[in-house]
C-alpha cells in the first residue's frame, strides 16, 4: 500500500494543475470524475478526496458555486468493491462536516468492468485519473499465449536480456493495441477540454529489457527457478508463464497518444520511485537517516509483500496455491540481496492529457 | 446502533446466502412482471429517451436484480425494434446500503453482458451498470436523471427501529414482541406507523427530485389487508420468530433481556397508509395499485415449506440477529422457526400480502 500511495502523491501536483485547468475551461453545473483501476483499501478514496479538495478550493478561489460531483470508481468485476463502499458513509460525513457538501452535492458509484473498452456514457466525464493500473495489459501478449507447446520466452516470466526479439515485439504490440483502445474509449466518454492524468510503471531507457523496468520480474523468475531446481515447481510452468504487464518508454507512450489523435499531451514526466516506496529525497540528512533505518532484509520483505498482493492471484492460477508462501519467502531474500548491491528503483511515468475539440 | 452499518442481506453464494434463498422474492416479482414491463414500456413510448436511466433500489446481492434488468432491457429493445428504431443506451444504477454484498452482483456482470450479446446480430445493447451504495431514505442520484425506478421487497424496511417504542429510560415497551402483535401496547403500533410515514415521505421527496416528469416507479413491498396489524400474514411470521427466540430463552440459550430488547425495523403498511403519503407528498400520481399473494410452492417436496421460509427469513435477518444475539444461536433458532411455521401451516395457511404500485411523476 505504501508504494502505491507514494506513486499517487508524486502525481498530486500534476493532478491539481489538471483539475484547475479543467475548471478554468469549463463552467460546470455537474462534473463527471472517474478513477480507473481504483482497487480496494484506503488509497481508493484518498485520490477522490484529493480531487474533490482541489475542485472545492478552485471553486472557492474563483467565487463560483461548487459543481455537482458525479464520482465513479472503476476496477475489474473481481475487485473488492464492498471494502470501499463500507467506508462511504464516513466519507460522506466528512464531506458534509468539512466542506458542507451534502448528499445532493456528491454521488459516488462503483463501475465494474475493464477499461480496455467503454465504461461510461458518451461525453459524461470531465476528469479521469488512473494510477498503477495501465501497466497491466488486457491479456498476456497473443503470440506468447498461443505458443504454449513451444514456449518463446524460456526461463523468463517477462521481458529479459535473454528474451528473443519476437517476445519484445509481442509485448510492444499488445501494449499499443491496449493503450489505443483505452484512449479511444476515454475520448468518447470525455467532454472537449476534459482532462486525464495517468500514472503507471514505465522506463526511461529505449531498451525494453533494461533493469529499471524488468528487474522485479527477473528476480521473481530467479526465485521460481530456484524452486524448480529443487523439484518444487516444473520448469515448463515457468517457461509457459508470461506476465500480462508492460512498462513502456515515454516515447512509446507519446507515439500511441499522437497516433490515436484525440488528446494533446500537457506534460509527460518520469519519476524515480524506490521499490519499497521511499522516493529518493533531496535532503541529504534524510537520505542518511533513511539508509540507516531500513535494512535490506526488511526492505526485501516489504517489496515482496507489495508485489504479492498484486500478482498472487495470477500466479496461483498458473502455479497452484501450495508454492506461493515459499515463493515469496525466497523472493524477499532475493530482493533484499539486490538492495545490498544497488539502489533499486522503478520509473513511474505520469502523463497529463486534454481532450481535443 | 447505526442501521446502515449493520443491516444487509446475507452475502456470497453459500447455502445460507440471500443469493441462494431469494426464490420467494423472485416469485413475487415474477407474478407482477407484466405490470413492471407495461410500466416501463408506457414510459418509454411516451418520451423515447436516447439514454434510458433505470434504478433498482434495494438491489441486494442475488441473481434477481440482474435477471430483472435483463427483462427490462429486452422489453425496451423489442419496442424499439417494432418501431424500426435503434434501442436507447441504458444506464443502470444498482442501489443498496453500503454493507450490501455488491461484489457478488458485480462478479455476475460479465455473464450478464455475454447473455445480452447472445443471439443478437445487430450488436449488444449499450448498457452501463454502476453500483450506488447509500440509503434510499434521502438523495441518491443527481437531479432529474431517472426515467424508471424499480424497488422490490425493500420499502417495508424502515430507516431505523422507531424511537417511539422506547421509554424515557431507553427500554423497549414492546417486550413481548419483536414487531407489532397482540402483546404490544398501543403506542407501539403508533410508533411504527409514525416511522413509516416519516420514511416513506422522505423516500417520495427524494425520488421526486431525481425522476423526470413522466418517469415511472414500480414499487413492490409487503403490506397488510385493512387496518388491523394482527393478521395471519407477515406480522404473524414475526410472531413466530419471537416464539422461536422464546423457546431458546426457555432452553437457556438466549438471555430473556436480549429478547425483550430486540425489535425489527420493519413495517407492513395498508393500502390507505400508502395512498395517504403519496397524496400528501404530491409529486406522483398513483397509476396502479394491486394486492397479491404468493402461492405456496408445491414443486419442491424435498424441503418442507417451513424450512424454505426459515432459510429465506434467515438470509434476511441474519445480520440483525447476529448483531444482537450473536451468531451461535442461528442454526437452532431457524430450526425451531421452520418447525413452528410447518405446525402453524398445518392448522391454517399463513398468507403474506404484497402490494405492487405504479407511480408516475407529474
Amino acid at each position: 500500500m505504501h508504494l502505491q500511495r507514494k506513486i499517487i502523491s508524486v502525481a498530486t501536483s500534476i493532478i491539481e494543475k489538471a483539475v484547475e485547468e479543467c475548471l478554468e475551461k469549463n463552467f460546470l453545473d455537474s462534473m463527471g470524475i472517474a478513477d480507473l483501476g481504483c482497487s480496494s483499501g484506503p488509497n481508493s478514496l484518498m485520490v477522490i478526496s484529493d480531487i474533490i479538495d482541489t475542485v472545492y478550493a478552485t471553486s472557492n478561489r474563483k467565487g463560483i458555486p461548487l459543481p455537482e460531483l458525479r464520482v465513479s470508481l472503476n476496477d475489474l468485476p473481481g475487485n473488492d468493491f464492498n471494502n470501499i463502499f463500507i467506508s462511504l458513509p464516513e466519507f460522506y460525513s466528512q464531506l458534509k462536516m468539512e466542506k458542507n457538501i451534502g448528499p445532493e452535492g456528491c454521488f459516488i458509484s462503483g463501475v465494474p468492468g475493464s477499461f480496455y473498452g467503454r465504461l461510461f456514457p458518451k461525453k459524461s466525464l470531465h476528469f479521469i485519473h488512473s494510477s498503477s493500473s495501465l501497466h497491466w495489459l488486457s491479456q498476456v501478449p497473443r503470440l506468447l499465449d498461443s505458443n504454449i507447446l513451444k514456449p518463446l520466452n524460456k526461463g523468463n516470466i517477462y521481458i529479459s536480456k535473454t528474451s528473443p526479439g519476437s517476445v519484445l515485439d509481442a509485448y510492444l504490440s499488445q501494449f499499443k493495441r491496449d493503450f489505443s483502445v483505452f484512449l479511444k474509449s476515454r475520448s468518447e466518454e470525455m467532454v472537449v477540454d476534459g482532462h486525464m492524468v495517468l500514472s503507471f510503471m514505465g522506463r526511461v531507457s529505449t531498451d525494453p529489457s533494461s533493469e529499471e523496468s524488468c528487474m522485479q520480474w527477473e528476480l521473481l523468475a530467479q526465485a521460481l527457478m530456484s524452486m524448480a531446481l529443487e523439484g518444487l515447481i516444473e520448469e515448463e510452468k515457468i517457461d509457459s508463464f508470461n506476465a500480462p504487464y508492460y512498462a513502456p518508454s515515454a516515447q512509446e507512450v507519446r507515439s500511441v497518444v499522437e497516433e490515436e489523435g484525440s488528446f494533446t499531451i500537457n506534460c509527460l514526466e518520469a519519476f524515480e520511485i524506490e521499490w519499497d516506496g521511499g522516493a529518493p529525497s533531496n535532503n541529504n540528512f534524510q537520505k542518511h537517516i533513511d539508509k540507516i533505518e531500513k535494512d535490506n532484509f526488511s526492505r526485501g520483505q516489504q517489496v515482496a509483500k507489495t508485489i504479492r498482493a498484486v500478482v498472487e492471484s495470477m500466479l496461483e492460477v498458473h502455479f497452484g496455491r501450495k508454492i506461493i508462501d515459499e515463493l515469496f519467502k525466497r523472493y524477499a531474500q532475493v530482493v533484499g540481496d539486490y538492495f545490498s548491491r544497488t539502489s533499486a528503483k522503478n520509473i513511474d511515468l505520469v502523463i497529463s492529457l486534454t481532450k481535443k475539440g | 446502533m447505526d442501521l446502515e452499518k449493520v443491516f444487509h442481506m446475507k452475502g456470497g453464494r453459500g447455502e445460507t446466502s440471500y443469493s441462494e434463498n431469494s426464490s420467494l422474492q423472485k416469485r413475487a416479482a415474477d407474478k407482477v412482471n407484466h405490470i413492471t414491463l407495461e410500466a416501463i414500456k408506457e414510459m418509454f413510448l411516451e418520451s423515447k429517451p436516447m439514454s434510458l436511466c433505470i434504478a433498482d433500489l434495494g438491489c441486494s446481492s442475488g441473481p434477481n436484480s440482474l435477471s430483472n434488468i435483463k427483462e427490462l432491457v429486452n422489453a425496451i429493445e423489442r419496442e424499439s425494434s417494432k418501431l424500426f428504431e435503434r434501442a436507447p443506451e441504458f444506464r443502470v444504477y444498482l442501489n443498496d446500503l453500503p454493507t450490501n454484498d455488491f461484489n457478488t452482483i458485480f462478479q455476475a456482470l460479465p455473464d450478464l453482458y455475454r447473455e445480452l450479446k447472445k443471439g443478437r446480430n445487430h450488436g449488444s445493447p449499450s448498457i452501463y451498470i454502476a453500483g450506488y451504495p447509500g440509503t434510499f431514505y434521502g438523495r441518491l442520484f443527481p437531479d432529474k436523471c431517472l426515467h424508471f425506478i424499480y424497488s422490490s421487497n425493500s420499502l417495508h424496511w424502515l430507516s431505523r427501529v422507531p424511537p417511539g417504542i422506547y421509554n424515557e429510560q431507553g427500554d423497549s415497551t414492546n417486550r413481548k414482541s419483536i414487531y407489532i402483535s397482540e402483546n404490544s401496547p398501543p403506542q407501539v403500533a403508533q410508533a411504527y406507523f409514525e416511522q413509516f410515514k416519516q420514511d416513506f415521505s422522505l423516500f417520495l421527496q427524494s425520488r421526486s427530485d431525481e425522476v423526470v416528469v413522466g418517469g415511472r416507479m414500480v414499487l413492490i413491498l409487503l403490506g397488510r389487508n385493512g387496518p388491523n396489524y394482527v393478521d395471519r400474514g407477515t406480522a404473524f411470521l414475526w410472531e413466530i420468530l419471537y416464539r422461536s427466540l422464546a423457546i431458546l430463552v426457555s432452553k437457556g440459550e438466549v438471555e430473556e433481556e436480549k429478547l425483550d430488547s430486540y425489535e425489527v425495523h420493519f413495517y407492513a403498511p395498508s393500502k390507505e397508509e400508502l395512498e395517504d403519503e403519496i397524496r400528501k407528498e404530491g409529486s406522483f400520481k398513483l397509476d396502479r395499485f394491486e394486492m397479491f399473494e404468493i402461492e405456496k410452492d408445491t414443486g419442491n417436496s424435498s424441503t418442507s415449506y417451513g424450512k424454505a421460509v426459515a432459510m429465506t427469513v434467515r438470509s434476511i435477518q441474519e445480520s440483525m440477529i447476529s448483531h444482537h444475539f450473536g451468531e451461535a444461536i442461528l442454526d437452532n433458532l431457524f430450526e425451531e422457526y421452520g418447525r413452528l411455521v410447518d405446525e402453524e401451516m398445518a392448522k391454517e395457511d399463513i398468507r403474506s400480502i404484497s402490494f405492487v404500485l405504479v407511480l408516475q411523476k407529474s
